[in-house]
């Protein structure tokens, strides 16, 4: 893990500049949102998710996370279909803010084209993202 | 087609009223226009940056470019608006390069501020006179004492004037603090409040002169002196600090009607007399929840809030303005004034009848270390027995005691009511007998 701007970033996962991470478990992916999301939005009081059984299309909106001051589309990864989703953090939204990468994560879904992969940053890319930000 | 929503300003209002307008609309496009350099900042942190209580300006700014990218709010600094037309629903907007364009909205909302109001003293316009309400301010005030400034006076005992005085007292600079009204923070406190600030502070080593105005600014082109009712008082710094004037002309020009104090007027959503045009922050005029009359705080906290308002209804929601109550606090070296509703003083100039409750106790046990002095005055009409003002002057809790009076007037709470309250204690905390119990008692018995 390396921290850019005070912001964790993990190694070994995929990450978007819709401020989302990937990490990629078998042949599932699970999702969240990354630190640098999480410290812009501040307070985190709701999380909009969908439901298990539901697909989710790459790049397009699947929910919301709502803070005291600002809001933010969650826009997919990938595609495929929602395996679990953590009502954990529908009850604790605050989860949200103290760990992003572990607790607070979203949903757990099943890709349905691991190539789309490709079209999202790797560790090293969003290293060097981040520190455009 | 998604939702055109301008906002004209960025600092408290403008950029609540987008994040509230976001939170409505997920798709709106939403346009900030802001003719300062930097937006999203706190002007109410301006003199404890001067103080040295914070490291620096910058740390002022609670919402950083990042944010707006995030929220996909579009962001236009150092633009003025120069116009809107309300019939094409178009507004025209000059960068500092000159380029003009006109933008389309659905929704407007104005978050353009106030000014700080310098009146015509002669010698007004010489080198070291400031005003502070931007973070250019701030820092022509921070480079001044950095240069060696020495002597200063702060004209207006107001919130800011006193805030300002102190900052620069705190940073080793001779201070003399002038105000034309008979007693210091005229606005907040009646008094014999007052008398008690205005002693601590001299105290502290403010030299404060109440009752008499500014004559001159004297000096060559840099100022060197006051003259203030026949007396010279060598000075090389001036801060101005007598108030601040609602912006107002960009929406006059466009037939945006305004209000008694001078404030654009609106309607409990926000709303100006122009359909689809709302107004919001120091620019705005709003009801006071006791007299019912049109009132201009231009305080943050009101700011916020009509922001919100008027944010939620440009973005197609629905949302009300309750009214204000004028709920204030700061801190003045290590002690603490707050105030809510209305003084004695402007209650009865509205024609009310009052009786006062004020009681000295500790913010502790007594008997426990530590323990600080808090003053609590509460102001209630005869009539119906309401809770109308409240003042509190305490070594510390003095902010939390300000909300419960604010919420207590609020819900129309009578004084009888509080006197019953149910409260709270720990001897490290507080006092058994709540201090706002106290005074409702107080006050209870000139009721009798």
């Amino acid at each position: 893990m390396v921290k850019v701007n005070d912001t964790e970033v993990p190694e070994g996962l995929y990450y978007t500049k819709d401020y989302e991470w990937v990490k990629i478990e078998d042949s599932k992916a699970r999702i969240g949102v990354t630190d640098y999301a999480q410290k812009q939005l501040r307070e985190i009081v709701y999380a909009e998710l969908p439901a298990q059984g539901d697909t989710i299309t790459q790049n397009e909106p699947f929910g919301t996370v709502e803070s005291v001051k600002a809001v933010s589309d969650l826009i997919a990864p990938l595609s495929g279909t929602i395996e679990q989703v953590n009502t954990e953090v529908q009850n604790r939204p605050e989860l949200l803010n103290e760990d992003p990468y572990g607790k607070g994560w979203l949903l757990v879904i099943t890709p349905s084209n691991m190539d789309e992969l490709k079209n999202i940053m790797d560790y090293a890319q969003a290293v060097e993202w981040h520190k455009s930000l | 087609m998604p939702r055109k929503i301008v906002i004209i300003g960025a600092n408290a209002a403008g950029v609540d009223a987008a994040s509230a307008a976001r939170k409505t609309d997920r798709t709106a496009e939403i346009t900030l226009i802001n003719k300062e350099k930097h937006s999203g900042y706190s002007r109410c942190g301006l003199p404890f940056v001067i103080g040295g209580h914070i490291p620096n300006f910058n740390n002022l700014i609670v919402f950083p470019p990042s944010f707006y990218q995030m929220m996909k709010l579009n962001l236009k600094t150092e633009t003025t608006a120069t116009n809107i037309n309300p019939t094409n629903k178009t507004i025209d907007t000059t960068d500092k390069t000159g380029n003009t364009e006109t933008i389309p909205y659905d929704s407007l909302i104005l978050a353009i501020g106030a000014y700080s109001f310098i009146p015509p003293i002669k010698g007004r316009e010489k080198q070291a006179v400031y005003s502070l309400r931007t973070i250019e301010d701030g820092q022509q005030i921070d480079q001044a004492i950095r240069n060696g400034a020495r002597n200063a006076a702060v004209i207006g005992a107001g919130l800011i004037g006193l805030e300002t005085a102190i900052a620069l007292k705190e940073r080793g600079v001779n201070t003399t603090v002038i105000e034309l009204l008979p007693q210091v923070l005229p606005v907040m406190l009646d008094k014999e409040m007052a008398k008690l600030v205005h002693e601590m502070l001299e105290q502290k080593g403010l030299r404060i002169i109440v009752g008499k105005g500014v004559d001159e600014i004297l000096g060559a082109e840099k100022v060197v002196a006051i003259s203030v009712a026949g007396e010279q008082i060598p000075v090389d710094t001036v801060v101005v600090a007598t108030g601040v004037r609602a912006n107002t002309e960009l929406a006059t020009n466009t037939g945006i009607a305004t209000g008694e104090t001078r404030a654009i007027k609106t309607n409990a959503r926000m709303e100006t007399n122009i359909k689809d045009i709302y107004a919001a922050g120091d620019c705005a005029e709003s009801i006071n929840i006791i007299t019912k009359k049109p009132v201009c705080p231009q305080l943050g906290t009101v700011a916020v809030r009509h922001a919100k308002v008027a944010g939620i209804n440009a973005a197609g929601g629905y949302a009300l303005f309750i009214g204000a109550l004028g709920s204030a606090v700061t801190q003045f070296f290590d002690t603490q004034i707050g105030v809510t509703g209305l003084t004695e003083f402007f209650a009865r100039r509205e024609g009310m009848e009052t009786v006062a409750g004020t009681i000295t106790s500790k913010t502790r046990a007594d008997y426990y270390p530590d323990a600080k002095p808090i003053k609590v005055k509460l102001i209630v009409e005869k009539e119906s027995q309401r809770i109308i003002g409240g003042q509190i002057i305490a070594g510390e809790d003095t902010t939390q005691r300000i909300n419960a009076l604010s919420f207590a007037m609020q819900k129309q709470m009578t004084i009888r009511e509080l006197a019953k309250a149910d409260t709270a204690y720990a001897p490290p905390l507080n006092e058994t007998w709540e201090p706002m119990v106290l005074a409702a008692e107080v006050a209870l018995r000139k009721l009798r």
